[in-house]
């Protein structure tokens, strides 16, 4: 039709070329102008020298060395660079992507000929820009601490790349955050959140024996360069309290805690990439592909009992070892059957919990189930692509129901079997348990919302997950007569059948007298009627998907289109 | 379904055959099949909720659609996203701009985006598309200190940028000024001549026929008419017009005899003329004028007038809002 060709030919932006990067460069110009920059830069300069200032003041007029002075201001330093790193960077990367939303101006965002890589690029380091100049602002302090407080650079170069990796990673969290989150000041809470939690309530999980939680945060790294940062008195004191500490294992493996780090960092990392890179290219696409969800799946049980199997032997995996370690007020601890019965219970909810996440992020929508049919119309197929969007996330979920329960078997026996609870076994059966357990909440959640869809399962979640629970907590409280029915009432939520089952089939559980008959009864029970709700969920899905394929391929194929103009 | 059927010995430019978009239970379009001939100013009309933007969005490569098939100058735009981002050249709705960017800026990132060569070479593209929106003047100022008809000068401006072959703009004209508004007009008609492709969504008829050389007009997700402004007027019924007829006496009795004809409605007399509603054909017109003048009637004028565009909108709206 127009007889010029078009001035503009394939354009390729390469992701790794920051600099040449058109998003960058247009943060680098609006967030970096002379005004906003200038007061941000003069803040940051006269707080970090005021830190670095005192301390070195304070060292100096007390009995401390020059070199100890010096250190005084390391760790606040650190502190101010976390702030700005992990806190402002992390909240205006949330914020500035919705803003773009909310003005509207990422429609324009989505079709420029850009890779998705080099967007997320863009926005990854470009957002937070004036934060990264912030940051650097602060560097000349903390070099010349180190210099002048004498840290070894095998100190100070693990704990500032641990530091960027961290920044990262949170960064990342905020660009998903932003992305997905449809209210600006949504995204800023929850990406503030995120960040909150991962810091505060996720590396406590690490203290009920999901030791891999704690690597999601700089602590680990952090802890074991304090001897070096701080000043010397200090340091040594460090040094002592780190030797109560267990080193990280992996398997059999020994790693540095930076190593491991950045290895657990990395694997998130790259699944955020791979999200963002998937919403960039389609806005209507799930975050992830099912085969990269059910092996995201797989790599966290690896890292989990990777984590936990070795520190089981020393006993560093027990709560209660922690507590001994830090005040020794038994002489011979050993971990109680509880405990373990807990660990256990432990992590098979989290497994179950992380399937369900995973379960909502793969299984289609009706829309998506419709435009895949539609798509295999004009393929001339009569079936939907078992990878694609739009095919059922049933046998993905049912996989990672399967992995879930052998990962949770694998710890619970290694758990019972060790040599604290000598002449205890887990039988096979109980992996059989584990699996029914499994599929019945996972697949009773995947087969719902994908059947009745995101209502049904918030209804379901209301009802059969927390309201029994919450009921059945209070008739617990009111008296000892109720334990038996509210045993039977907290059963009925899919959120304890991990708990319930620990208990009902370890032959290490010793249940209180008021439930240890009603407990296994309602564990059993449940899990049946779990298990046929389950199947005739299943066996609805498929019908409905069945008459969704019929309707959509009895559609008469449109006659071909204008492939080409004359 | 009512396909159109404009300028059959052109190839279209825009391609759509039997498209579908649903939200849910929602159906936001329903079986839209047209074509956009090339090189064509080309309105969408239609009330809010009638699907114009869905439709925008699925062109623009922004949405996938339940089904059907969406072609554009040759490119399938449901399988070949990157190579139809290319040749489109996208405006929305209310014609967003940052507010941290000047207007030079701004188009200034776009350019680097699109590729469009070194700085120089950018900045002076950048500088001809604001001379092409008479917009030269702003080149420093900030987007967000923008009157709204600027803005949507800027966002044109922006759109122009990388010389899209098919320009695909949603409500462009609203917020601007008739001056602005004129403007436009000649900007869009100048893309047309040069060989490209205008479609453009509006919900305010009178702004479109001023503007398109065809147009088609949507309700509720569905077609209910393209062509010409004189066909579309004519596939939405709305042949109703208000004749006047000014005698010189025997006024009563031309009432009477228009009272028998067909087609004739709501008649009265006010002063020397006789006014009333008539719903035929314009060769009924005639024969209706050649009847009462053959019946002895002795004229002084006739007068017509027809239902507006704003009144046909009325009309479509009101049947949106009770189906």
């Amino acid at each position: 039709m127009n007889p010029e060709p078009p001035i503009n030919p394939p354009v390729r932006h390469a992701a790794w070329k920051i600099w040449a990067n058109p998003i960058f460069r247009r943060y680098c110009q609006s967030r970096l102008r002379p005004q906003g920059l200038g007061l941000a830069l003069l803040i940051t300069v006269i707080i970090a020298g005021f830190i670095v200032a005192m301390g070195s003041s304070l060292g100096v007029r007390g009995t401390m060395t020059t070199a100890d002075a010096a250190r005084n201001g390391i760790i606040p330093l650190l502190f101010v660079q976390g702030i700005i790193l992990f806190i402002l960077g992390t909240a205006q990367i949330a914020g500035g992507m919705t803003a773009e939303r909310d003005e509207g101006v990422i429609d324009y965002q989505r079709l420029i000929p850009m890779s998705p890589h080099a967007k997320v690029m863009g926005y990854l380091f470009g957002l937070p820009v004036r934060e990264y100049a912030m940051f650097l602002a602060t560097l000349p302090f903390t070099a010349w601490s180190m210099w002048r407080g004498q840290v070894a650079w095998n100190v100070w170069l693990p704990l500032y790349l641990i530091v960027m990796f961290s920044a990262l990673l949170y960064h990342f969290t905020g660009l998903l955050t932003g992305t997905v989150a449809r209210n600006r000041r949504w995204a800023f809470l929850l990406s503030i959140g995120l960040v909150f939690a991962l810091y505060t309530i996720i590396p406590q999980m690490a203290k009920f024996g999901l030791v891999f939680f704690k690597y999601l945060t700089i602590s680990p790294v952090f802890e074991e360069s304090l001897p070096g940062i701080l000043p010397s008195s200090a340091g040594a004191v460090a040094r002592a309290a780190q030797r109560l500490l267990p080193t990280v294992k992996f398997f059999n493996l020994d790693f540095s805690e930076s190593v491991f780090t950045v290895f657990s960092q990395g694997g998130l990392i790259l699944t955020f990439i791979v999200m963002l890179c998937r919403k960039w290219r389609r806005a209507e696409a799930h975050l992830l592909g099912k085969p990269w969800a059910a092996g995201f799946f797989v790599w966290i049980q690896i890292l989990l009992l990777g984590n936990a199997l070795p520190l089981i032997g020393p006993g560093d995996l027990f709560p209660s070892h922690g507590l001994y370690r830090m005040v020794r007020v038994m002489p011979d601890w050993a971990p109680t059957r509880d405990e373990a019965v807990l660990l256990s219970g432990i992590y098979g909810f989290v497994t179950l919990a992380l399937m369900l996440v995973l379960a909502t992020i793969i299984t289609p929508t009706a829309d998506n189930q419709l435009r895949g049919w539609r798509r295999a119309r004009k393929q001339g197929v009569s079936t939907l692509p078992h990878l694609a969007d739009a095919a059922t996330g049933f046998w993905f979920v049912l996989v990672m129901a399967v992995a879930g329960a052998v990962g949770w078997f694998l710890f619970t026996r290694a758990l019972v079997e060790s040599s604290w609870f000598p002449g205890h076994q887990v039988p096979l059966t109980v992996l059989g348990y584990f699996t029914a357990v499994m599929v019945a909440a996972g697949l009773g959640y995947q087969t719902l919302l994908e059947s009745k869809g995101g209502h049904a399962v918030s209804l379901a979640i209301i009802f059969v997950g927390v309201v029994p629970v919450l009921v059945g907590s209070v008739l617990s409280v009111i008296s000892d007569r109720f334990a038996p029915t509210a045993t039977w009432l907290i059963g009925m939520s899919p959120a304890s059948m991990p708990f319930y089952a620990s208990g009902s089939l370890l032959s290490i559980a010793e249940l209180p007298t008021q439930v240890s008959r009603a407990m296994p009864r309602a564990f059993t029970f449940w899990l049946l009627v779990f298990l046929l709700v389950t199947a005739w969920l299943a066996a609805k899905l498929l019908a409905k998907r069945k008459a969704m394929a019929h309707h959509m391929l009895a559609i008469p194929q449109v006659g071909p289109v204008t492939q080409d103009p004359p | 379904m009512i396909t159109s059927s404009l300028s059959e010995s052109r190839a279209p430019a825009i391609d759509i055959r039997c498209l579908r978009v649903d939200y849910g239970d929602f159906m936001a379009v329903d079986d839209l099949t047209l074509a956009v001939p090339a090189g064509e100013v080309f309105g969408l009309v239609g009330p809010n909720g009638a699907g114009k933007t869905s439709t925008f969005r699925i062109l623009t490569t922004l949405m996938e659609p339940t089904y059907g098939e969406v072609v554009i100058d040759g490119v399938d735009v449901l399988e070949n996203m990157e190579d139809a981002r290319r040749i489109i050249g996208y405006m929305p709705d209310l014609a967003p701009v940052p507010s941290d960017l000047k207007v030079w800026e701004f188009l200034d990132f776009h350019a680097d985006a699109y590729g469009l060569g070194n700085r120089q070479q950018r900045r002076q593209r950048a500088a001809e598309c604001l001379e092409e929106v008479a917009l030269t003047g702003q080149r420093d100022c900030w987007c967000k200190e923008l009157s709204r008809g600027q803005t949507q000068r800027v966002v044109l401006a922006k759109t122009l940028l990388h010389r899209p072959r098919v320009l695909i703009l949603d409500e462009p004209a609203s917020g601007l000024d008739p001056l602005a508004r004129r403007d436009l007009r000649h900007a869009l008609r100048k893309l047309a001549d040069a060989g490209n492709t205008v479609f453009i969504s509006s919900h305010i008829l009178s702004e479109l026929a001023e503007m398109c050389s065809s147009l088609c007009v949507m309700n509720r997700g569905r077609l209910l008419a393209s062509g010409t402004v004189d066909q579309v007027r004519h596939q939405l019924g709305s042949t109703d017009r208000v004749l006047t007829a000014t005698v010189l006496a025997r006024q009563q009795e031309a009432a009477e005899w228009l009272a028998c004809q067909p087609a004739v409605h709501d008649l009265r007399l006010a002063d020397h003329k006789v006014v009333f509603g008539f719903t035929g054909t314009d060769d009924a017109q005639a024969d209706l004028l050649d009847g009462l003048i053959r019946h002895g009637i002795r004229l002084r004028a006739f007068e017509e007038k027809r239902s507006s565009f704003e009144d046909i909108l009325v009309e479509v709206a009101e049947s949106n809002r009770h189906p």
